[in-house]
């Protein structure tokens, strides 16, 4: 397959009326409501209107999702804002609670530590081998910022998880919205040539936080790599190794998720280091919506290659009709394909016979549990902003 | 319509199904109460351990923690943990003999000062009465095994336990 393939205008098809449009985003608006409807009811203005923009804001964007068939570029609206807005809501709440984010020994002790989904791996070993949960969080409500507990955050992913599988990936994660924001920027890519065996660098970190974490009875990749700390919170720096551990996680998030996502137009982080994201490529194997290449449209061009943000398209997957394991169902093989040949399938039907209604069912669950999740952290951190002028 | 085709659509509209109910499911606590019924518990090198005896001194108290053992590679010591509360009713200096392992004789003579800002760095000195515990002096938040830290209304004091 020639990489240097005539890059191809999209085949865009005309679009869906707009009364068919309004009709298939009628649920969404409907749910959108009923999700936000407990912010409609809050004294504060600042949230009454946070909840409003928001739910307008998910419908809008599902509403274009139908109308113009693609699912990546409007998709990638409310992954940014979920991305930018996390930051600020999380930021806020914890200036607000404890003056600092560094996350004093007082908090960790008292199990007031909030959880997020990045060590759910890392805790499996542990847990399955002593029942001891290596995180100072709490296991019960009613603790962490959030008050939700670790019980409440794997409840949560376990749900997601089941009904998207590596789809967390596209719908949930609430920190890939910056790189993929960031790669967004630049119309061309600087940085071409990347070694496929990069690919590989998530399962070596998931291999080797999971043993470490075993072995040291600690959330490992929270405490050493995790480059979102430098954006969320991170280990108050007591002592040298401190400021070591604050330095890896500012050097990790300026090279993987600023400038390389900007010198290759991919999620570099996602695609070459997140052990999550490994984790979830097994959850792939169990969810029933997936991306298939028809073969018998496929030219093949490699746009759909180029256009994959973690690389999960290869030659032989291609060959083979299929992405890799490590497919988040972005959607943009899908929209990017100039002949329809990337099409969303759910497993058991024939492939490219009726893509849309795959692509229906697979976006009502994943927007129903990206309003519900991402949505809610997305008004959460407008509230704050609007906070400042209201 | 071929039986695997079927099935195929059938899961979709269950994980269609599925992704509506959650909300609803987390907000019964349904997951909360499966993940508690595994009987999981938070590491005790950041809990503290079970609460085993409270010793009544006047008008404050001193909760007693069963010792906490650090797991295979673990980079702390073994350790009690000592509870002070409630810390408005601690004098401005605690300065305590303390029987640990409830044996009838003082282990260890745990003082600090309580200062009436929450916000103060705190500092204790532990003196070792029995060897099975190790001496402090001037310790503040050094490690998780040898701490001193204020929690909520409560002094949490944890001394390290000497190598056997």
């Amino acid at each position: 397959m020639a990489t240097e393939a005539r890059i191809l205008p999209p085949r865009v098809p005309a679009p869906r009326t707009i009364g068919r449009s309004v009709l298939l985003t009628l649920p969404i608006a409907l749910w959108s409501l009923l999700i936000f409807s407990n912010s409609f009811r809050q004294p504060n203005r600042s949230v009454q209107i946070a909840g409003l923009l928001t739910a307008v804001f998910m419908m809008a964007l599902f509403f274009m999702m139908m109308r113009t068939w693609s699912t990546y570029r409007w998709r990638r609206w409310f992954f940014v804002a979920l991305g930018i807005l996390f930051p600020v809501g999380f930021i806020h709440t914890v200036m607000v609670m404890r003056g600092t984010m560094g996350i004093p020994m007082e908090e960790m002790i008292a199990g007031r530590t909030p959880f997020c989904f990045m060590p759910i791996p890392l805790l499996i070993l542990p847990a399955a081998l002593t029942r001891t949960v290596v995180f100072p969080g709490s296991i019960l409500p009613g603790a962490g910022m959030s008050g939700g507990g670790i019980a409440a955050m794997f409840g949560l992913w376990l749900a997601i998880t089941i009904v998207v599988g590596k789809g967390w990936c596209s719908y949930a994660c609430f920190f890939g919205g910056i790189e993929e924001g960031v790669a967004s920027v630049p119309k061309l890519p600087k940085l071409r040539k990347i070694d496929p065996r990069w690919r590989y660098g998530p399962w070596a970190v998931l291999l080797a936080m999971v043993l470490l974490s075993l072995a040291l009875f600690e959330p490992a990749y929270c405490m050493w790599l995790c480059p979102f700390k430098a954006v969320s919170e991170y280990v108050a720096a007591r002592n040298t190794l401190g400021l070591v551990q604050n330095g890896i996680f500012i050097v990790l998030f300026a090279g993987l998720v600023i400038v390389l996502p900007w010198l290759t137009k991919k999620r570099t982080q996602c695609a070459f280091f997140c052990p999550f994201g490994a984790f979830q490529s097994i959850f792939n194997k169990t969810s029933v919506f997936e991306v298939k290449i028809d073969r018998t449209r496929c030219s093949p061009c490699v746009l759909c290659q180029n256009a994959c943000p973690t690389m999960s398209l290869t030659e032989e997957s291609i060959a083979q009709g299929g992405t890799l394991m490590s497919c988040m169902k972005c959607g943009a093989c899908v929209d990017v394909c100039p002949k329809h040949a990337a099409v969303w399938h759910i497993k058991g039907t024939e492939v490219a016979v009726k893509p849309e209604r795959a692509r229906l069912m697979l976006l009502y669950s994943a927007w129903a549990m990206a309003v519900m999740f991402g949505g809610t952290i997305i008004a959460q951190g407008l509230a704050t902003l609007l906070h400042v002028f209201i | 319509m071929k039986i695997r085709e079927k099935l195929g659509y059938t899961a979709a509209g269950l994980t269609v199904l599925a992704a509506v109910l959650t909300p609803f499911l987390l907000m019964t606590g349904l997951f909360t109460k499966g993940f508690a019924a595994l009987g999981l518990h938070v590491d005790e090198m950041y809990s503290g351990g079970p609460k085993v005896r409270t010793i009544k001194t006047g008008a404050y108290s001193i909760d007693i923690h069963r010792p906490v053992s650090p797991h295979l590679l673990q980079s702390e010591k073994p350790f009690v943990q000592l509870d002070w509360r409630p810390v408005r009713a601690l004098p401005a200096h605690v300065s305590d003999a303390v029987d640990v392992d409830g044996d009838g004789r003082p282990d260890v003579r745990v003082s600090f000062d309580v200062p009436k800002d929450p916000k103060t760095p705190l500092r204790v000195d532990v003196e070792a009465l029995n060897p099975h515990y190790e001496a402090m002096r001037d310790v503040g938040k050094e490690r998780f095994s040898k701490l001193i830290v204020r929690v909520d209304d409560a002094i949490l004091v944890r001394v390290p336990l000497a190598p056997q």
